[in-house]
């Protein structure tokens, strides 16, 4: 088990790490450490649009899926992007078609869900990478939290 | 005709991928590895050899796990007895 030579024990980097919410891994390129930001920054952006492009929007939805939207919500303002793409173009039915599914209540009108909405495992798979990506910003935030900002004669990690 | 309506990308589930959805394993872990490798490693020399070793690794283990499952339930419980 190797002790990681870049954290310490000093104060904590609660400004990078806010920003690493914003935006993914823009905390270690606050704290000087660009390589390593942007490597973390393009894994976890890929993962999350890689899930919304195999699962579409509908794989992020704050209201029907709220605990997976809880983990997804680690990857940041992009997870509400995609959750208001959700709500505002396919449950509204301004991309797509509404369309009645089956009552869970037989005494309520049955709902009316979109057409885009599916329960194959490509909505399943979609959800489970934007679920990973958030997780895995929650590290990445967590990193630049306790992260020693880079010498800036010493070059960039 | 809706089946030969253009796909929406980011809009629509994507259902090219049929039964082959589980070969998304692969490009998930290995987005796992580019984030735990770039900031657990000390230093970015050799970063996508290791990123590449760690993709390879986990999907052979997550792969044999697959197959062990597999076989656990397609030989193994039909051996039971059911009485």
């Amino acid at each position: 088990m190797t002790q990681q030579s870049d954290s310490v024990d000093g104060p904590l980097n609660w400004f990078p790490a806010l920003m690493g919410w914003v935006l993914p891994g823009l905390g270690q390129v606050l704290l000087g450490h660009r390589q390593r930001g942007f490597r973390a920054m393009s894994g976890i952006l890929g993962m999350f649009l890689a899930g919304v492009f195999v699962g579409g929007v509908d794989c992020v939805d704050r209201r029907e899926d709220a605990l997976w939207f809880y983990a997804q919500a680690g990857a940041g303002p992009i997870a509400f992007a995609a959750d208001w793409a959700n709500s505002a173009l396919l449950k509204t039915g301004k991309v797509g078609r509404l369309i009645p599914s089956p009552p869970s209540n037989p005494r309520l009108p049955p709902p009316r869900v979109t057409s885009f909405k599916t329960v194959t495992m490509s909505n399943e798979v979609g959800t489970l990478f934007c679920f990973t990506a958030g997780l895995m910003n929650v590290v990445v935030i967590l990193d630049a939290l306790r992260r020693q900002p880079a010498n800036p004669g010493g070059g960039t990690t | 005709m809706s089946a030969l309506v253009a796909w929406m990308p980011f809009l629509q589930p994507m259902t090219a991928l049929g039964n082959a959805w589980w070969l998304l394993m692969v490009p998930l872990v290995f987005g796992v590895a580019v984030v735990h490798r770039a900031i657990q490693d000390p230093t970015m020399d050799g970063y996508w050899g290791r990123v590449l070793s760690l993709t390879i690794r986990a999907n052979a283990v997550l792969g044999s796990l697959a197959l062990a499952i597999y076989l656990f339930v397609y030989f193994c419980i039909p051996l039971l007895r059911a009485d």
